[in-house]
């Protein structure tokens, strides 16, 4: 009896691990044979069609990307000879474009099926012809404004103008600078507020690449473009010590911004592009609300949760999905609940091996024993769960683990972690329901990623989280 | 019985692994052993291509269901090595399950750490690949499914590329770079300069070394190149000189801890060639492993890509086009003559024929520079702005042939420019002013064989016709 006794706690063991492929599914889009599609951009048209903009300048429509039989999807190029685009969307009849030089309508006009108007709303930033200009742009704002964040020269000068800013394209065609700070952005969307978000990537007054909220009129931590500001009259922005902390200048300098949620590198990823706010209601997950974040070298997607405090955005970022074939660039969640990803390793490798891709993610309608929700309590963090959990294992503090750190904000690349913390979780109390936890914890520090680990919390059916970690930047305690 | 009494082993039978139909072994004794060897080394000692840690069979699987599909035609390297021989194509010999057995055996053994091959996606390739009646050749493969490239002992690798004129390696401390770029690679590459001379480099990240002991470094340069572990100078090739002889080498040795040791590696390039060769291995190993690229090319070399127009249509090639302003918008007609308008000075720069562009600098690495237009002869009608600040380029449209007409707008006037092929390779430029009663002086630039006029007075309503003969 006794060896069937422990294969049966084997196979109980066995099970209680929860893996992506048991809620969501990752379908590659067949395309165009013989084509190199380095994906930039996406946009979700009417009818199902979904249109992508590659790396070399096309722009092709995709038709049945939502059918059970991928097989069966057809591709027409819309238009080509565009300018590196990376930002897309339709609206009444065209498709809009950021590109490399200027923002654009295109308009099949006379119904042949190609494109024949290229219209330039706006083409005001400077380019110099360095590859490292790159911009990225969104879709329309609550106030029909597209926002556009430029990369700088080289990733570390300003040489044109307007690098190292985002600038909006109000409806009638007008430029006007809004944040300055930026250093390399991978993306830029939207919260399912609809605020402004972007990711910054790790390099010179950047720590780690990091989530940063576009709050207008900011600074968001990088001095090279501030310069400008003489173009537009506008006051001149912080410039920031190097050597200090992000929370040492923020408090020197209102309009600097903090991070809201710091990536740490290498932990989770290392060059975050494209944030998708989920819009589903509920069909891509428990997620409604929450944010998604693609990520270009370890060819993932994560998950973000956001809260204000005191005026100021903060939250948890959580691993997700994972195993992509490449390196992820765009990406646009449909209200039906469906992901769409592409994207290119040509340039900066990623840990997907194939040169460019293009997928589609659903899912299958379980939902997986995670951490919801992390938000921060004056004196610790209160943590929801999809699932109620086992109140034995949940309230013991030795279930939790916290680590917590922060990096130095200085002129060169990157920066290690530092001025390293323990904070201990002091107690854990787990609600009626059994589904948040609120821990108490000795020794948060303000303005540092607090890296919580979960590996004791269970759920009543014996599994433990699908992702027991979260780093949470807690750029301000709540009183 | 036993499953009866004990249903939970009827879900772990189930749980388990199914067992293959076909064994992937047996058919690959069957069908490949014959040149590739029973133990993958390649038969006959090595005359045919070896299976065993090839490159070939690691990375993107559906590469390896082509090449089963199909076969190879023509030269081919694999590990180092070159071979040109003859793979039959197998799609039409095996069935699906009999390929992923194959294939799923061949990518895990003798140490191979290739990726699953799902059923599917041999329908899939037998699919998208249907029309191909011709095996592959290598150079085919490596486009369509790219080689991995394995990692190197470097991480956290960052590069800084600086301008400027040394006869040493210049204290780079003192001079502001002109670019920084992170290396996922792992490898020390001149190429991401993208420049033939006066330049330097300084990479900087963590050398991971697999253990503790002495280790030895192999450094040369033309020119200059120091390598720097932990902070100390361990080889260095001093001053103006060539790889060609061998006779610069600096090797080095140094005690290293196992994992993260930061290392620094500086680079300056005078005139003429550039190359470097950083190695490294553990003191009592054979086998130098190498930090920059290998044969058969030191550096990537950037393959040529020319556009050209289809089907009686224009090509569209908007990029960095040598000659004119960044905002460059080069449109290739067919019968081979081709202009480049600038958006930034709103006119036309460039025109040229026989040869539209080509696209290989930036549609390969990370696409640095300009990029000349191919023809030998480029005739430039203008280098500047004529028009006032407050005009505004609208873009661009297409007639059903492609042929533009770009549009700018200024103060109460809009001047449309209109471009169409005429009759032995000349251009015919339309202009026409809307609105507002100004007349505007177009400049035509000064290339009398090309176009007598110098300028052009454009009314409102009374469009003008300009040809341009480039041949």
């Amino acid at each position: 009896m006794r060896p069937l006794l422990f294969l049966a706690t084997l196979c109980t063991a066995t099970l209680a691990q929860q893996k992506q492929s048991d809620f969501y599914t990752i379908d590659s889009i067949p395309l165009p044979p013989g084509e190199v599609m380095e994906i930039g951009s996406i946009a979700l048209m009417p009818g199902d069609k979904v249109a992508v903009t590659t790396r070399r300048g096309d722009l092709w429509i995709c038709e049945g990307a939502y059918g059970a039989d991928l097989s069966q999807v057809k591709w027409t190029r819309f238009a080509h000879g565009l300018h590196e685009p990376l930002g897309m969307y339709w609206k009444d009849g065209s498709l809009y474009l950021t590109q490399r030089p200027e923002f654009s309508r295109i308009q099949d006009s006379d119904g042949d099926g190609s494109a024949d108007v290229f219209e330039t709303i706006n083409s005001d930033w400077g380019i110099n012809g360095d590859y490292h200009e790159y911009a990225f742009g969104t879709s329309p704002d609550k106030n029909g404004d597209v926002w556009i964040a430029l990369c700088l020269t080289g990733s570390k000068n300003a040489d044109s103008d307007w690098r190292g800013w985002t600038v909006r394209i109000t409806p009638d065609g007008k430029m006007i600078p809004t944040c300055s700070g930026i250093r390399s952005p991978g993306g830029i969307g939207f919260n399912a507020e609809g605020d402004v978000f972007y990711t910054d990537n790790q390099g010179l007054w950047n720590g780690s690449s990091s989530l940063k909220w576009l709050k207008p009129g900011s600074f968001q931590g990088n001095p090279t473009g501030n310069k400008y500001h003489k173009l537009a009259n506008l006051p001149a922005p912080p410039e920031p010590t190097s050597g200090s902390r992000v929370l040492a200048e923020h408090l020197k300098f209102p309009d600097y911004i903090p991070p809201a949620v710091v990536l740490p590198h290498g932990k989770v990823g290392q060059s975050p592009t494209a944030i998708v706010p989920d819009l589903s209601g509920g069909k891509f997950g428990p997620w409604a609300g929450q944010l998604y974040i693609g990520e270009q070298t370890h060819s993932q997607v994560q998950r973000v949760c956001l809260e204000k405090v005191n005026g100021i955005y903060q939250g948890a970022v959580f691993h997700f999905l994972e195993g992509f074939q490449c390196g992820i660039i765009p990406a646009k969640l449909d209200e039906r609940g469906v992901l769409f990803v592409g994207g290119s390793n040509r340039g900066w490798a990623s840990r997907g091996n194939q040169p460019f891709h293009f997928d589609r993610v659903k899912w299958n309608g379980k939902t997986p024993f995670e951490i919801h929700t992390m938000s921060a309590q004056p004196d610790g963090f209160t943590l929801t769960f999809t699932e109620p959990v086992d109140p034995a294992a949940a309230a013991n503090p030795a279930s939790y683990s916290m680590a917590a750190w922060t990096y130095i904000l200085q002129k060169s690349y990157g920066s290690p972690e530092v001025d390293k913390a323990t904070p201990i979780v002091k107690s854990a109390t787990v609600a009626a329901d059994g589904k948040s936890v609120r821990l108490v914890i000795d020794g948060l520090v303000r303005g540092h990623v607090h890296h919580l680990k979960a590996p004791g919390v269970k759920s009543t059916s014996g599994l433990t989280l699908w992702h027991p970690e979260a780093f949470y930047t807690l750029n301000e305690i709540p009183r | 019985m036993l499953l009866r009494r004990y249903p939970f082993l009827l879900s772990l039978a189930l749980l388990a692994p199914p067992l293959h139909a076909q064994d992937g072994e047996q058919l690959y004794g069957l069908y490949c052993a014959a040149c590739h060897a029973p133990d993958g080394k390649g038969a006959t000692g090595g005359a045919f291509p070896p299976l065993a840690g090839s490159e070939w069979v690691h990375g993107n699987p559906k590469r390896s269901v082509a090449i089963i599909l199909k076969g190879i035609h023509g030269p081919i390297e694999v590990g180092g090595k070159s071979y040109n021989l003859e793979m039959p194509p197998q799609g039409d010999a095996l069935g699906d399950d009999q390929i992923v057995a194959i294939l799923n055996f061949v990518h895990k053994a003798w140490g191979n750490k290739g990726q699953e091959v799902k059923r599917d996606l041999v329908q899939v390739a037998r699919d998208e690949f249907a029309s191909r009646t011709k095996p592959w050749t290598a150079p085919e493969l490596m486009k369509l499914f790219p080689l991995e490239k394995q990692p190197t002992a470097l991480a956290n690798l960052t590069s800084r590329v600086y301008k400027g004129q040394w006869v040493q390696t210049p204290d780079f401390s003192k001079i502001e770079a002109e670019n920084v770029e992170e290396e996922h690679h792992g490898i020390i590459d001149l190429s991401i300069a993208a420049l033939k001379q006066d330049f330097g480099i300084v990479w900087e990240g963590d050398f991971m070394a697999p253990a503790d002991g002495e280790y030895e470094f192999q450094l040369d340069a033309d020119d200059g190149a120091r390598l720097l572990l932990n902070g100390h100078p361990v080889a260095e090739v001093k001053g103006l000189g060539a790889m060609a002889n061998k006779q610069r080498i600096s090797e080095g040795k140094v005690t290293l801890k196992a994992g993260a040791n930061p290392i620094r590696i500086e680079y300056f390039q005078g005139k003429g060639i550039q190359d470097i060769s950083l190695g490294w291995k553990i003191a009592s190993a054979q086998q130098w492993q190498w930090l920059t690229p290998q044969a058969p090319s030191k550096s990537p070399s950037v393959p040529t890509i020319p556009l050209l127009p289809k089907d009686g249509r224009t090509v569209i090639y908007r990029n960095f086009i040598k000659g004119s302003s960044p905002r460059a918008i080069g449109f290739g007609f067919p019968s081979g003559v081709s202009m480049a308008y600038s958006a930034d000075n709103l006119a036309p720069e460039l025109l040229w024929a026989d040869g539209f562009i080509d696209a290989g600098r930036h549609w390969t690495n990370r696409g640095q520079g300009f990029q000349p237009p191919m023809a030998a002869n480029v005739i430039t009608l203008s280098k500047q702005r004529f028009l006032p600040p407050s005009a505004r380029f609208k873009g661009y449209t297409l007639d059903p042939k492609g042929n533009p007409t770009f549009n700018v707008k200024m103060e109460g006037q809009l001047l449309s420019d209109s471009w169409t092929l005429g009759e032995n390779g000349t251009l015919i430029r339309t202009l026409s002013l809307t609105g507002g009663s100004s007349v505007l002086e177009i400049p035509l630039g000064d290339n009398p064989q090309v176009t007598p006029a110098k300028s052009v007075s454009l009314a409102p309503g009374k469009p003008v016709t300009v040809t341009y003969k480039l041949r």
